[in-house]
């Protein structure tokens, strides 16, 4: 151990200049370069496109059972949408961790908050450019039904525009919250496909449930714009299913060795 | 300039490194050596800031890691080559690290050229063997120009060849004023490698130093037909040494001061005849690696990697 010691004890050099830091564009380019450059990020992208406009078939082929308005067909695209997008957005914050290249992460920013910001932030542009894409799929679909002779109902507000992004960017705020706190690709995913709808199975038989805590009832408030009597629902629901979540994801991820 | 100093790591109250101090200069090569989980990885893990240490503190140019504004542009990190995504490509995988050191993109091919990548860089990681994956390991480690290098088992998976590629790459990088610090439980890895070193032994630090100081601390074996006059002529030198085997005498090294030629000298002076003078030097410092680390090794201490 003397050894040990005087090899440890030699003077150290003063600390020389280091480039600058990350910048966050730089942290958010690589984190959608890692979101969208593997074949599975690209076939779950590819197949929650075709989900949508498979989706938006429905209405145009079937227009008895559905409501023929712009908004309508716009909340047909948002289902579409929230089946898969908040998977890919749970596999932005566990695949690094199930493939281990979340150690190359960490030591290339070690500040690990800024990388978990970073793939939020990616998320949402993901979510963002779903949206749009959404958008382009409902106005094919209000073109297709338009140029068979159907009559159709121009009710797109503002508002009813917002919910519908509101509502696809909540479902993939909610999926990378579950990414975030579970940390495993594969547990993530059976926790979501297990917890969602065992909350809806109880909100048939629970209102309080239901107008508290099941998402697919409160966030189709969201949806459809209807915030009257339920912001407080809806903002219960965001800091329980999004912020909380989300909280103590980045707080273990933060702490959590790298093995 | 890498340094740790004093770090502590514990399981479950189960320590699997302690105290351990490592010091490693520019231009210098230190070999991190030790028993599968001795601790080798755990203390390289604390040292870039993936595992929290329970005590002390490690530094690179003066900075801990995790206060390094862009740390691949000080020190380049390959702890583990199989932790990468297998579905993404060789040039993708480090296209990425390219973009947040912050070089520039034509980086990348120059790099996959150095490491011997670039007919492998479009096929997918999953596709390469550990070689493969260790080659574009040192990639990423390289990619932002460090100053420094820590590398855990870089020799894992490389075939004779990759071996000699990768030592004479790391002496490359030492002898431009690099910092390298690379860890291996094959002793004679670490002997053809480093020039330094520091054994690890149950999570302590029990040898550490000059790589030729170390091994000319082992002995030198000396005969003579006539051992009395040999004694004499070694006691009038002021040269330590014990009797045996049999009637031959064994020196202590004394740190590199006394050396067969040394001894040779002395003889001479004294008109002894020597029949026998060799040093231990080919094995001593596998005699010490396992004098070290073999009596303490158990089966238990496996779980602790």
């Amino acid at each position: 151990m003397t050894m040990a010691r005087s090899y440890s004890t030699l003077g150290s050099d003063p600390a020389t200049p280091a480039p600058g830091p990350i910048s966050f564009a730089q942290l958010v380019r690589a984190e959608w370069a890692k979101a969208t450059d593997t074949r599975a990020a690209r076939w779950l992208l590819a197949l929650s496109a075709l989900t949508t406009m498979g989706m938006m078939l429905v209405p145009v082929i079937v227009p008895t059972t559905f409501d023929q308005t712009y908004a309508s067909y716009l909340a047909v695209a948002s289902i579409g949408q929230v089946i898969l997008l908040p998977v890919v957005a749970m596999l932005l914050l566990t695949g690094e961790w199930s493939q281990r290249s979340i150690m190359a992460t960490f030591t290339q920013e070690p500040r690990r908050m800024r990388v978990v910001t970073a793939k939020l932030a990616t998320a949402m542009m993901l979510g963002g450019g779903a949206a749009v894409f959404g958008g382009a799929v409902t106005a094919a679909g209000l073109g297709l039904a338009a140029a068979s002779g159907r009559e159709l109902e121009a009710n797109l507000s503002i508002g009813a525009i917002a919910g519908y992004v509101l509502y696809v960017l909540l479902n993939v705020l909610g999926g990378v919250a579950f990414g975030a706190l579970v940390q495993s690709s594969a547990a993530a995913i059976a926790a979501y496909f297990t917890v969602n709808p065992a909350v809806a199975l109880l909100a048939t038989a629970s209102t309080p449930v239901a107008d508290w805590v099941d998402t697919a009832t409160i966030w189709n408030w969201v949806l459809h714009n209807d915030w009257d009597g339920h912001a407080l629902q809806i903002s219960v629901s965001v800091l329980l299913w999004v912020a909380l979540p989300l909280a103590a994801g980045t707080y273990r991820t933060v702490r959590r060795d790298v093995g | 300039m890498i340094t740790a100093s004093a770090l502590t790591k514990r399981y479950q109250d189960v320590p699997v490194v302690r105290d351990v101090s490592l010091h490693c200069e520019p231009g210098t090569i230190t070999g991190f050596l030790g028993a599968n989980g001795a601790g080798k990885s755990t203390t390289l893990k604390m040292m870039v800031g993936l595992v929290r240490p329970d005590g002390g503190a490690a530094t690179i140019d003066g900075r801990p890691f995790g206060r390094l504004p862009n740390p691949t542009r000080v020190v380049g990190t390959l702890l583990d080559a199989s932790a990468m995504h297998p579905g993404r490509s060789g040039r993708s995988t480090l296209a990425i690290a390219a973009r947040l050191a912050g070089v520039q993109p034509r980086r990348v091919a120059h790099l996959l050229d150095v490491v011997g990548l670039t007919a492998a860089a479009d096929k997918r990681v999953g596709t390469y063997s550990l070689g493969m994956r260790q080659r574009l390991g040192m990639a990423q480690a390289l990619v932002g120009e460090p100053r420094a290098l820590i590398l855990d088992e870089p020799a894992n998976g490389l075939d004779p060849e990759g071996i000699a590629w990768m030592r004479t790459l790391l002496r490359d990088f030492a002898d431009r004023g690099g910092t390298v610090l690379l860890s291996s439980h094959l002793l004679h890895e670490v002997q053809a490698t480093a020039d330094h070193l520091a054994v690890i032994s149950d999570g302590a630090v029990v040898a550490a130093g000059r790589l030729d100081e170390l091994l000319a601390s082992s002995t030198i074996l000396v005969r003579s037909p006539d051992p009395v006059a040999l004694a004499a002529a070694l006691r009038a030198a002021r040269i330590d040494f014990v009797d045996g085997p049999g009637d031959a005498l064994t020196v202590d090294g004394s740190g590199g001061r006394v050396t067969t030629e040394v001894l040779a000298g002395v003889a001479r002076d004294h008109g002894v005849l020597l029949t026998e003078l060799r040093s231990s030097e080919a094995n001593g410092l596998e005699q010490l690696f396992f004098s070290l680390t073999a009596a303490k090794a158990g089966p238990a201490r496996e779980a602790a990697a």
